[in-house]
Formats: structure tokens, C-alpha cells, sequence
């Protein structure tokens, strides 16, 4: 048995060529890979997806920097207002009827990197978080365009409404009854990113008509 | 417990067969793909009633495996979704109208579309601790004629999907078609997310202006397609690692009959193909209870069960607050 190096001697459960031999981890491999996964297993703690855009990975990181794309791309954002003083910026989320929710982008160019920081009925705690990031295509699969890997925390705010007074009476549901659709609506808002920027990148469109027309006013 | 064997099953559908028009619902309204729903169901009439169906279907059952109903039905037990009459159900009046002298009858209210597994295995038990060879498991679906047809309902989204009929099965006390095992869970976590409503609310029971229908809570939606994705196959697994044999080796599946997409996600989450699975659909909606002795019928119809293969029956029922399998090695040996 090979020696474990000293920073790591007392580290719990580390698996590593020295201490868990090939045939070991070979064997640990073939249980841990399924056939098939239970959907909780795969998107019940973390829902995850990813999709190929063929539109480069500036412009697409671009377009999803800006909130007020989320108004086409989304399933149900609609009616943005001005943004505050802290960035936020207070849309409908028509899944919830006349519910508010509240946007906050943080966005790096440099890594690509856009995270919405979310939060039905108010805007003091943006809990509900999508974790987005735009890769080059060239880079990853070797032709181009762009590669968008979208992450969502189950939060323990999905399970339990924290704050029920800020909710409009008699809304029958809560953003987190719906997170075991997450993956479902997520897609297929994924797809409906990838149709927009993929029918304006071929047909050499403004990639963002609607912020060249607040530009201009 | 002693050993048990599924000997057969039989069902009655009733006369009217009701096609997509009466919901309203043109070829070019329909929706496609999984959500098609089904091309045709029957309904019940006004005047037809849960004992008339069970009736009709276990004298079939009956000729077919040449038993007297006199002296060889010694249980009886029925699941009925909408009874004849609230207070009781109709184990005594199918029994009265058959001829029967049974030493005991059970009408069982809950586990709705899985009830015929859970029969199943109540059976066993009164077949152990009473000395009965024999017992009679009737499933009734009623509420597609009496709710869903409702004018006030018709149009409904979920109206389309229920259909009325009846299947019964045979149990006895021997090893010829030997339930292998069977798995059972009760989840009450889920048993209120099922509603009887109407638009003017109230109970069911108050006399009131718009028609009863069911519905399920808005907010549990999603969690209840979640969980009938999961418990049916982890129920079947269960029962097939109860009876030592690998999910691989169910030559035939059979289950209740909720949507096309239940019914894909169950055989892909247990690898079996589409052959394997019984499906009567897209021809008789969603039959509840009966669903499972109706499908178990069609499949030894058709040819598709033989003797010897391995049958696995599954299913869960309403919003999830009952889940239940069972293995059976079918006809091994001719009836004992």
C-alpha cells in the first residue's frame, strides 16, 4: 500500500489510487452506475440541465445578462418594471396568477456566468437562485456556438412559503409545489432560449431587438 | 400464511360505448401524443348498478373455471369507486343474486385502483385464519356514467379519461398459479389531496345545484405525479426481490390504467418493454379497480400470458395514499 500523503492522512472517506485500488474503484464504479434513475435521484436535491445553442457564447451570455430577456425566454415572467436602486427588477410571474416576483442579475463576462437571484411576492430576500453559465462550444464539443448549463438548489424555502403575508389572498399555489416540474418547465424554457437565439443568430437579427428599442428611446 | 393462487379472471363492460364527441372533444381539438386520452370508454346507465356488473362478470367467471357458485365462493370481497348506496356496499346483494353461502363479505372502500391486490392479499389472510379455499375479489368502476357524464362535467378536462366496467378474479387455497409474494404500503401523508367538489362547494352529501366531481389539489400536482412515478415501480420491486426473482424476469405487467405516461414511465423505470405491458387504454379510459383483472383477462385472451410466465401485478391509488404489487407464477400446473 502506497503511503497517503500527509495533508490528507486524517480526511474521512477519501477514495484515492492509493489507499482504493483500481479493482476496488472499478467495482465501486459498476454499482454506482444504473440503468435507469428514479427522477427524485436525479433532479430532487438539484435540478440541472444543459442544451446546445448554435449562437456564439458572447452574444448568448449577453442576451441572458440582460433581465429583460427573461420576458421572452421565460414561460411565465411577463410585465417588467423600471429597475431599483439595487439592481432589482419586479416582473409577473403568470404561473402564480397575479403574483410578483423579484430579479436581481449578477453576471461575469469574464467566466460567463449569469445568476438570477429570485423571489415571489417580495424582494428583500432573493432565495430562489438559477445558476447559469455559457461555455464555448468550441471548446467543449469542438464546433461552434455554445454550450448553456443551467443549476437550481432545492431550497427549503420551496417546501414552506416564509413568507405567507407577503402572498396575494387565495393563490392556491406556491413556486415550490411545482419543483418536482422543475426540470419539465426548465427545459422547456431552455428550448425556448435555444429557438429565439438560434432563429435571430441564422437569419442575422438583432440578437436583443427589445434593448436596441430601449436604447433608442 | 398459506399458499395462494390467482385461478382466473373474467369482466363485463357495460353496453354503451362513449366516443370522444360526448365530452365535446373534436379530432381537432384533441390533444396529442401521451395526452391524447383514450379513444372510447364505456358508461354505465342510470338504471345499471356496481351489483348487476360484478353479477354478470363473476357468472363468467364462474362457467369458465366450472365453479358452482353455491357451494365453491366462500369469501367475497368488492371494491366499488362510487357505490350503489351510501352506508354499504354490495357484497351482500352480489352474493344474494349469485347464490352464494360465503363465510365471510367484505366491501372495502379505499385503496380505489389498487384494491384488486389489496383484496388479494386480505383474502390470504382470511383464507388462513378461517379454514376458506375459495374467494371471490370484485372490482367495480362506476363513477365514469355517474359523475363524468354529468352534463355539468362532460366538458371537464379529466372527463374524458374514466370508463365504467367490472373485473373479478378467483382466488384459492393451493399452488397451481402461486402468488409468489405481495407488497403493500399506505402513505396518509397523501390520503386529503383528493377532493369531491363542486363549483357551489359544500359536502357531497348537501343537496346542492352543480354536479359532484372529483379533482385533486392544485398545489399537489406535481408531488402526486412524482409519486405515482416512484411508488408503483419501487412496489414492484419490492415484491419481485420478495420472490427472489429479478424485475427483468416479469414476462407480463400489469397495472392500473391512470395515463399513458404513468404507464410508459413504469415499464421504462423497470426496463420492460412495451409488449410486456398490458394496455387497454387508449380502448376503455381509466377503469380504476378494474383495471388490473380486466388487463389480466385480456393478456391470457390474447395469448399474451401463458402458463408459466411470470406476471407482475402494481399499481397506486388516488393522490398516492395507497401503493401495492404482487408476483404470480401463472397456471404452473393445471387447477389443483
Amino acid at each position: 500500500m502506497s503511503s497517503i500523503a500527509p495533508n490528507l492522512a486524517n480526511v474521512p472517506n477519501l477514495r484515492r489510487f492509493e489507499n482504493f485500488p483500481k479493482a476496488d474503484m472499478n467495482g465501486l464504479a459498476m454499482e454506482l452506475t444504473h440503468a435507469v434513475y428514479p427522477h427524485d435521484q436525479m433532479f430532487g436535491k438539484y435540478c440541472t440541465l444543459e442544451e446546445y445553442i448554435d449562437c456564439p457564447p458572447d452574444q448568448v451570455y449577453e442576451y441572458l445578462a440582460d433581465p429583460y430577456t427573461l420576458g421572452e425566454w421565460t414561460y411565465s415572467m411577463r410585465d417588467f418594471g423600471e429597475l431599483d436602486a439595487e439592481g432589482r427588477v419586479r416582473s409577473t410571474d403568470k404561473i402564480g396568477g397575479e403574483t410578483h416576483i423579484y430579479t436581481r442579475v449578477d453576471a461575469n463576462p469574464d467566466a460567463r456566468t449569469v445568476d438570477f437571484h429570485c423571489a415571489w411576492d417580495q424582494g428583500d430576500k432573493l432565495w430562489m437562485i438559477y445558476l447559469m453559465r455559457v461555455v464555448p462550444a468550441e471548446l467543449v464539443l469542438d464546433k461552434p456556438g455554445s454550450v448553456v448549463l443551467w443549476s437550481n438548489c432545492h431550497h427549503p424555502f420551496y417546501d414552506k412559503n416564509p413568507f405567507p403575508e407577503a402572498a396575494p389572498p387565495e393563490r392556491p399555489i406556491w413556486v415550490g409545489d411545482l419543483w418536482p416540474f422543475f426540470y419539465a418547465g426548465h427545459w422547456v424554457e431552455m428550448q425556448n432560449l435555444k429557438s429565439i437565439l438560434e432563429y435571430r443568430h441564422a437569419n442575422n437579427l438583432p440578437l436583443n431587438p427589445a434593448a436596441i428599442a430601449r436604447g433608442a428611446k | 400464511m398459506i399458499p395462494v393462487s390467482l385461478a382466473g379472471t373474467a369482466s363485463f363492460m357495460p353496453d354503451a360505448v362513449v366516443d370522444n364527441q360526448f365530452f365535446g372533444i373534436s379530432p381537432e381539438s384533441r390533444r396529442g401524443g401521451m395526452f391524447r386520452g383514450p379513444d372510447t370508454r364505456h358508461h354505465m346507465s342510470p338504471e345499471e348498478t356496481a351489483a348487476d356488473m360484478i353479477e354478470k362478470a363473476a357468472r363468467t367467471l364462474c362457467e369458465r373455471m366450472n365453479v358452482d357458485p353455491a357451494t365453491d365462493i366462500q369469501l367475497i370481497l368488492t371494491n366499488v369507486s362510487l357505490p350503489d348506496l351510501p352506508f354499504t356496499g354490495c357484497g351482500a346483494s352480489v352474493s344474494h343474486r349469485l347464490g352464494c353461502a360465503p363465510i365471510r363479505i367484505v366491501d372495502m372502500h379505499n385503496t380505489g385502483c389498487v384494491s384488486f391486490v389489496f383484496m388479494m392479499d386480505l383474502a390470504r389472510s382470511l383464507m388462513t385464519t378461517t379454514g376458506a379455499k375459495t374467494a371471490l375479489i370484485c372490482n367495480a368502476q362506476t363513477s365514469a356514467g355517474r359523475v363524468f357524464a354529468h352534463p355539468q362535467n362532460r366538458t371537464r378536462p379529466q372527463s374524458a379519461i374514466p370508463g365504467d366496467g367490472c373485473g373479478v378474479g378467483l382466488l384459492v387455497a393451493d399452488d397451481h398459479s402461486p402468488v409468489l409474494s405481495i407488497a403493500t404500503r399506505s402513505c396518509g401523508a397523501f390520503a386529503d389531496d383528493m377532493l369531491a367538489t363542486s363549483e357551489c362547494g359544500g359536502s357531497y352529501w348537501a343537496p346542492r345545484e352543480s354536479a359532484m366531481h372529483l379533482d385533486f389539489t392544485e398545489s399537489r400536482i406535481a408531488a402526486i405525479v412524482g409519486r405515482g412515478n416512484r411508488l408503483v415501480p419501487e412496489l414492484i420491486s419490492e415484491a419481485c426481490a420478495d420472490a427472489g426473482i429479478a424485475t427483468s424476469e416479469i414476462d407480463v405487467l400489469v397495472t392500473n390504467q391512470p395515463n399513458e405516461v404513468f404507464l410508459r414511465n413504469w415499464r421504462e423505470a423497470l426496463l420492460l418493454p412495451k409488449e410486456a405491458h398490458v394496455d387497454t387504454y387508449v380502448e376503455h379510459g381509466n377503469l380504476f379497480g378494474a383495471a388490473i383483472p380486466v388487463c389480466l383477462e385480456r393478456a391470457e385472451q390474447t395469448g399474451r400470458l401463458k402458463p408459466g410466465n411470470t406476471v407482475a401485478l402494481g399499481g397506486f391509488s388516488h393522490a398516492g395514499d395507497y401503493a401495492a404489487a404482487a408476483i404470480i407464477r401463472w397456471k404452473t400446473s393445471s387447477c389443483g
